[in-house]
Parts: structure tokens; sequence; C-alpha cells
């Protein structure tokens, strides 16, 4: 039997290829987004990818789906929007350190809250590296950088622990030299009903907050007694200084946006024609 | 020129009632229950309410006028006037007619004794205090007063307060149809005269919907077949939303409350993308917020809907009275230059249909349309005649020919976006450049359809491209599709009114419709000629039209709520006259004998410029 995978080999772009720095962690992140795509036996043309702007905004423009590169920080809004009124589209939203938490951090919590069926992939380089390096909200405390040419004089974010504290039902750590640990936690973050957010460190080559090597040094998997349901277990090692963890911190299936404005319609339990809610103001 | 006198409306029945008093006093509901009932029968009502920002305390009003032909403006002067306190009494006296009714309630109020009105010094709290037990009854025996005066059957009344206060329990009902009681029985008793018997008239005869101009906006996008929404609180917007809140879902929409406005108009972004009819409401500080994804929007060249219900600012302004400060900012705001389409309705049923319109232009020419209504309009209530939905006409996805009707209570088009053919697929360019300009958009989910809609310059197939050549082709494209709307609106029947030999000539946008008519009427009526044009689209502007209004004419008046003139900017840079400004910056809308008053000013200068002539 022929099956869908056999019949795409990639869902990449024909025509657009990636103008990112060589040996950019990007590149890693789009081969295992296309091999998700492929796992999951997605059409091309029910794949909607909302990006915001930065290196990372790029990634709409790399496959062949429908994809939205907006502005910067509002890919969650637009992709929400979008999904509340196609829920039968697979809707991905990607964005770096600066699109995700600084300019656009304020609709996580709200995305979060809604419970949206859309994946959010934060692509985390510790800098801005599209405009050359200026500080982030993941740049470490004293870092120099073109903007804090003194060292970064503001602590860096703890992302794992705010999306914890925000409530999200899937939340996973990795890092784009891992392609097995994206493969599983991308399929499973997209299937999981509901928002689910998957963060990737992706190293900046040219604006080196990280490089590959200290991200190697710190990076650990977290232990295999890991209760991805204990919220407080998962706070325990967000929090940890010793080790950046790697791997499912918490998920929890919660009933999603669709299903809440589904049942909002049978709480209207009746539904009317224009002209029948017109007689209501007669 | 002879002497000026007022003249009077030739219409038969023609009234003004006015309740004026604290915020959280009962005045709106007193207001809206007895406009309400009237507007149950033949007449004609239009209110018109202001009241404070805060939640208690402060002058607030409702305004009621009732007449037996179309009504366009709040009017000037009050026939009958309640005041529930002293500063209600001082802030309003001066809008009560000479020898007009004035109720007041005489422990609460001192009033001049020597101004010739009709008074009645009634203690409505203390009726209400022995009645219900307590004094919040008060508003409920005005209206009982109401009730004795303008003969309103009980009956209907007791059905509406059942209706609005039904859901607070029995008693609190029973308490209020005594209240009305006791109000209407101590008017009796008293000899309060009765003025007219409003019950002896027929019930309307066509079917009449009695909505605010905020709700004219919901119903308006629901005719339209708009099936989302995304939006965030603001004064004086709220409304809207919260009217497509309640209904959408009836009719399977969705809508979803965000975080903030730039939020609420990047869902609908979102939402347009995947092939819905959507609609954002805001007022001037949501706008602004919204400026950045207007211009996406512009540049994805996908349809929205956005509405401004604009209040007094700068800044936080005044959120809960009128004014007419956001034009600039509709029309130009933006980094960069993004085709959009402002649209300025007159009026509640203007609402209705201009919404329908903005949806039709917005599928139509893939860009965002800004509503600009404002607080007078969007609170204003008003009896409004229900469309005939027989009369309902789609659009084909596939058509690219029809020339689409403005809508109207006998007509009306409802634009689908153009989508591309199967041909078309076979090599989709999604920003094809086309003739007009219009490119059809594919839907998700369509196979071979599937596209890139960047923020950044791109070429026809949405691919970047920051080359000289490629921007100038793409900004052509974009701008030509404004021009298409150009050519479309000149195809419209002049938005003028009045004798094209006149040399005198009015001009406004939006909600001073009403108010120049009114004036131009009472001008008329005093052997002073006016004509008046009162484009709707304020951006682009009907050109030839008005080219051809300002031709011959000696004297222009240009009036609008606000204090730099800013439509007034914009004519005088496009068409190179001087017209006399007329602004009000007071946050309250123009009366017509405000208007009425600068027409014979300019009158005067008119015969004087003749004298010099001679």
């Amino acid at each position: 039997m022929k099956t869908i995978s056999q019949t795409f080999n990639t869902y990449k772009s024909k025509t657009i290829k990636p103008v990112w720095c060589p040996g950019c962690g990007d590149y890693g992140v789009l081969a295992a987004l296309d091999k998700t795509f492929k796992a999951l036996e997605f059409k091309p043309e029910d794949i909607a990818i909302v990006s915001g702007i930065g290196c990372s905004g790029r990634f709409s423009h790399y496959f062949n789906s429908y994809s939205l590169h907006g502005t910067h920080g509002r890919a969650l809004p637009t992709a929400t929007g979008l999904k509340t009124v196609r829920p039968d589209l697979h809707v991905i939203t990607i964005g770096g350190d600066g699109d995700g938490l600084s300019i656009g951090g304020g609709h996580i919590a709200h995305a979060a809250r809604k419970n949206v069926d859309l994946t959010y992939i934060i692509l985390d380089n510790n800098v801005y590296g599209m405009t050359k390096g200026q500080s982030s909200p993941t740049t470490p405390l004293g870092y120099n950088t073109k903007t804090a040419p003194y060292g970064v004089y503001e602590e860096s974010l703890n992302p794992i622990a705010m999306f914890l504290a925000y409530n999200i039902g899937y939340i996973a750590r990795t890092t784009s030299t891992d392609m097995k640990g994206m493969l599983s936690i991308l399929k499973e973050a997209i299937e999981h009903k509901g928002f689910s957010l998957v963060y990737i460190m992706s190293p900046c080559v040219t604006y080196s907050v990280l490089p590959y090597a200290k991200l190697k040094e710190i990076v650990k998997p977290l232990p295999e007694d890991h209760d991805t349901s204990d919220k407080m277990s998962a706070f325990k090692y967000a929090y940890s200084d010793e080790h950046m963890y790697t791997g499912v911190f918490y998920k929890e299936e919660k009933t999603s946006l669709d299903e809440r404005l589904k049942e909002v319609f049978h709480i209207a339990h009746t539904s009317k024609t224009t002209s029948e809610i017109m007689e209501e103001f007669k | 020129m002879g002497k000026i006198s007022k003249p009077k409306l030739k219409s038969k029945i023609d009234f003004i009632i006015r309740v004026a008093g604290e915020g959280g006093e009962g005045v709106m509901s007193c207001g809206e229950l007895f406009a309400k009932a009237v507007a149950r029968t033949s007449y004609h009502v239009f209110t018109f309410i202001t009241y404070p920002t805060e939640m208690k305390g402060g002058y607030a009003m409702t305004q009621i006028r009732i007449r037996d032909i179309t009504i366009y403006s709040m009017g000037s002067f009050v026939d009958c006037m309640v005041v529930f306190n002293q500063e209600a009494y001082d802030k309003s006296i001066s809008s009560l007619k000479e020898g007009g009714i004035l109720i007041y309630d005489p422990e609460f109020i001192e009033i001049d004794e020597s101004r010739n009105f009709v008074k009645y010094p009634i203690p409505f709290s203390q009726i209400s205090v022995e009645t219900v037990g307590r004094s919040l009854g008060k508003n409920v025996v005005v209206l009982g007063i109401l009730s004795h005066i303008y003969g309103l059957a009980h009956p209907g009344l007791e059905k509406l307060i059942d209706d609005r206060y039904g859901s607070k329990g029995k008693k609190v009902v029973e308490g209020n149809i005594k209240a009305l009681k006791a109000g209407a029985d101590t008017a009796k008793e008293i000899g309060v005269a009765i003025v007219m018997d409003l019950s002896a008239s027929e019930p309307a005869n066509e079917e009449y919907m009695f909505i605010s101009g905020n709700q004219a906006v919901a119903l308006g996008a629901i005719a339209a077949g708009c099936r989302f929404s995304a939006g965030y609180p603001l004064t004086p917007s709220t409304s809207i939303f919260e009217t497509l809140s309640k209904f959408l879902p009836l009719v399977g929409g969705r809508t979803i409350q965000m975080e903030d406005e730039i939020a609420a108009i990047s869902a609908v972004i979102g939402a347009s993308f995947g092939g819905e009819k959507v609609i954002t409401p805001t007022s001037g500080p949501g706008l602004q917020l919204m400026a950045e994804q207007m211009s996406l929007a512009s540049m994805l060249e996908l349809p929205i809907v956005i509405v401004d219900v604009q209040r007094g600012g700068p800044s936080t302004g005044l959120p809960t009275k009128t004014e007419q400060g956001d034009m600039k900012f509709a029309v130009y705001g933006s980094a960069g230059e993004s085709p959009r389409i402002i649209l300025a309705p007159t009026g509640v049923e203007d609402t209705f249909y201009q919404t329908i319109r903005a949806f039709n232009l917005a599928e139509k020419y893939q860009m965002p349309v800004i509503l600009l209504t404002d607080q007078s309009i969007g609170y204003r209530k008003a009896t409004v005649k229900m469309p005939d939905f027989n009369k309902i006409f789609m659009v084909d996805q596939f058509d690219r020919k029809t020339k689409v009707k403005i809508p109207n209570a006998e007509h009306i088009d409802l634009v689908q976006r153009q989508i591309p053919t199967e041909d078309e697929l076979k090599d989709y360019k999604r920003y094809k450049n086309t003739k007009t300009g219009i490119s059809p958009i594919a839907r998700p989910g369509t196979p071979g359809g599937q596209y890139l809609a960047t923020g950044l310059e791109h070429d026809e197939y949405g691919k970047t491209n920051q080359g000289p050549e490629n921007h100038l082709m793409m900004s052509k494209k974009r701008f030509r599709k404004l021009d298409q709307v150009s050519h479309a609106f000149e195809r419209n029947p002049m938005e003028t009114y009045g004798d094209p030999s006149v040399r005198i000539g009015i001009m406004g946008w939006g909600s001073t419709e009403g108010a120049i008519r009114e004036a131009r009427y009472l001008a008329e009526a005093a052997g002073v000629k006016v004509r008046h044009i009162h484009p709707h689209t304020i951006s682009p502007l009907p050109e030839q039209q008005i080219s051809k209004f300002l031709h011959r004419l000696k004297h222009l008046i240009l009036v609008e709520e606000n204090l730099t003139g800013q439509f007034a900017h914009f004519i005088k840079a496009k068409f190179g006259v001087k017209p006399i400004e007329v602004h009000k910056c007071e946050g309250m809308p123009f009366t017509p004998d405000e208007i009425f008053n600068a027409i014979m000013k300019v009158a005067r200068i008119a015969d004087e410029d003749n004298i010099t002539n001679i």
C-alpha cells in the first residue's frame, strides 16, 4: 500500500533555500521538523507555519506549506486566530528567544490559558543574531554584547520555569544537535492535544554566546525517574544551577480551546439564522 | 436678507425628553425603558447618551427624541427635562426650551424661579422610599411620571421592566412595578398636564429594530457573513465585541478575547489567512496599538475589518465622550505606505450597511478597512428598518467581474474573496501582478495553493525579494487596488444634497451628517439655501464628486468634531480650497442649532460680499 509518507520525500520548499550562517543550529531543527511531518504523514496543504521575526522567523519560508511570516513577537496570537477558525489545520508556530520571550513574551501566558491546540517551537540562541549581536532575554548576566558592551546588566530568564508556572500542558527542552531527541519531542508535541511548547537550544555560530562545546558540557537528559506529571519535580529540574536538563519536563492533557469553544456552542444550545438574531432587537 | 427667525420643523410630532442625574442613579435605564416603549409604537426614536467614565457619580444624561418621520440628529433644545440633582439641573437647564416642562426633585434641587418653564416639583426620591423602601427606585418613579405625560400604556412598560430586572428576582420586578404606578399616580394627583397619548398610535406597521450604533456594527458583521472576531475591551467600543460574543456562536462563528489589541488584530489576521471574514472592534487608543499589524495586513493583502469607535483624546482622554479625532491616524498611521480604506458611517442605520460594505471592500480588495464611527453613534439608539433577508445575494468566489453595489435595505451583495482556479493552482502566484492588482487567495487546505505570506517585500509567488524593480512593481500592485476602489466609488451616486446652483456649501463626515442635514432644513426655512456633501468614504475620497461639488461654490463650511480640523486639512491639501471651519471639541456632538448658526453667519458674510460687489 502506498502511504502518504512515500509520496512526500520532503516538505521543504523547492524554491526557497535557507540563508542561515553555515553551522547554525537552525539547520538541524529544519531537518527534524521536515522528518516529523513525514513521520506524521501530514499533507503539506494541511500544514500552517506561523513565524515571527529573526533568524528563526525564516522557518516559514522554507516549507512548502501555508506559511505566514508576520511581525516581531506576534506569531503566537496570529497562530491562535488561525487555529481557532481552522482546527483542521496542523498549526506550528516558530520564533526565537527575542521574538518569543522579549517582544512577544506577554502572549505565551494567554496562549497557555486558552490552551490553543498548536505547537510553539522556541529556538534559543541566547542572542539577537539577525541584527548582529545584541542582548536577548536569555543572554547571561555579565556577558558582553553590542547593546551591553560592559556586560549584560539584567538577569537572564528561566523560560522552562516560566512555562511551568503558566500551566502549559506540554513542555520539553532539547538541543539542535540532538536529532533523536528533537524527533521524538516534536512528534509528541504536535500530537499533544492543546498548547505544547518545544524549547530548542540552537546555538549561534556567529555570535557564539553559548558555543556547542559549552552546551554539550551543561546539557543533561532529565533522569529517567522524572515523573512528567509531577510539576514540582519539573520545577526542581528547571531551576537546576548545575545542568541544563533536556527532555519532557511536564505533560498534562487538558481540554483544548477548540473543545471549549464547541462547549460554548453547546451551552448556547441553539443555532440561529441572521434574521432570527435580528428579531431579538425588535 | 430679511430677519432671521427660527423655523419650525415640518413634522407634526417632534419632541425631545432629557433625563439627567448622576451616574449610577438609573438615568440610563429610565431613559432606555422609555425609549424602548416608544420604539414599539409607529414613531421613530433616537437616543443620545453621555455618562462619566467613573462607575458611580458625575453628570450622566440620556436624551430621547421622538418624531413621526425619520430622525437625523439628537436635536437642539429639550421639550421636557427631568433632573435628579443640582449638578444635572445646572448643566442641563440651558438646553430646555422656553416654556418647556421641568420635572425636578425639590428635596435636592433649587431652581431659578424666574425662568419661564412649566415646573413640576415632585419628590421622586421620597416617593420611592415610601413605595419600595429605598430611594433607588426613583428612576422608575420618573418613568411613571413620563408615562402619564406621554400616555404610555403600563402593560407594555411592565413587560419591559420584567425583561430588564427579571434576572434580579421577582421581588425587584414587583418593587419596580409599584414604583412605576406610584410615579404615574402622583403625576395624576397633582395635575401634571398630559401632553399626548403615545399609546393611541398604531403599532409600527413595518418591522423595526431598536438598536445602538455598536449593535449595528455587530449585526452588520453577522449579516455580512463574518464568523470570527478577536477583541479587547475598550470603551466606547466594548458593546460591539459583547454583542458579537453573544451572537456569533449561534451562527457557527467564534469570538476570542485577547490579551491586548495587538494580539486581537494579530488573531484576526491569522483567521483571515485561514479564510474567514473577520472583525476587531476598538477605539482610538487600541487603533494606535494595532498600527503595525494594519500595515502587515496591507502587505500580506489579507482582508480585515477594524472598527474604531472614536472617543475624546489624546491618550486616555475622554473615554465616554465623542470626538472625530482619529481620522488622520486612520488614514496615515503607518510605517511605509500601506493601502487601506476608511469608511465613516453617518448614523445607526447607515452603520449597519457600511459595516456590510466594509466586509465587501475588504474581501474584494484584500486590505484592511477601518470603519470610523464614534461614541455618539455607538451609544445612540435608533429605530432601524429590518432588512429584507430575501434580498441578500452572494457574489461567487470565481466572479471577477461583478460590480458590487453599496448595500441598502433593498439589495445586499455579499462579496466572497476570490480563490484561484484549478488552472491558476498549477503555477500558483499568490501575489500575481494583475491588471486590477487583485490576486486570488488560496484557502489553507487547498492542495497546490501553499504559499508564503510574508511581511517582507516579496515577489509574485510570495518569495522574499528586496530588488528595486520588484519593490516598485509590488508597491504599485498594492496601490493599484486602491485606484480600483476610487473608480468604484466614483461610480456611486453623488453623496450630495440640495440645489447644485447654490453658492454656500457645507461638508462634514461621519456622525455630524444628521445635525448638518437638520441645520440645512432650518436654514432653508429661514430663506438661506445650502448644499451639503457628506462622503462616506474618507480614504480614498471620491475626488471627482467632491471637485464637482466645489465647482462654483463661493463659501465652503467644513464641520467636524475636533480642535484642529483634520478633515479640513485633508480637503485643503487635496483640493486647494479655503473652507470656513466649524469645530467642536467638547466631547459632545453638534446640535443642529449650532450648525444652523454657523450657516447663518456665513450667509451674512455672503450677503455683505454681494453688497461690496455692487
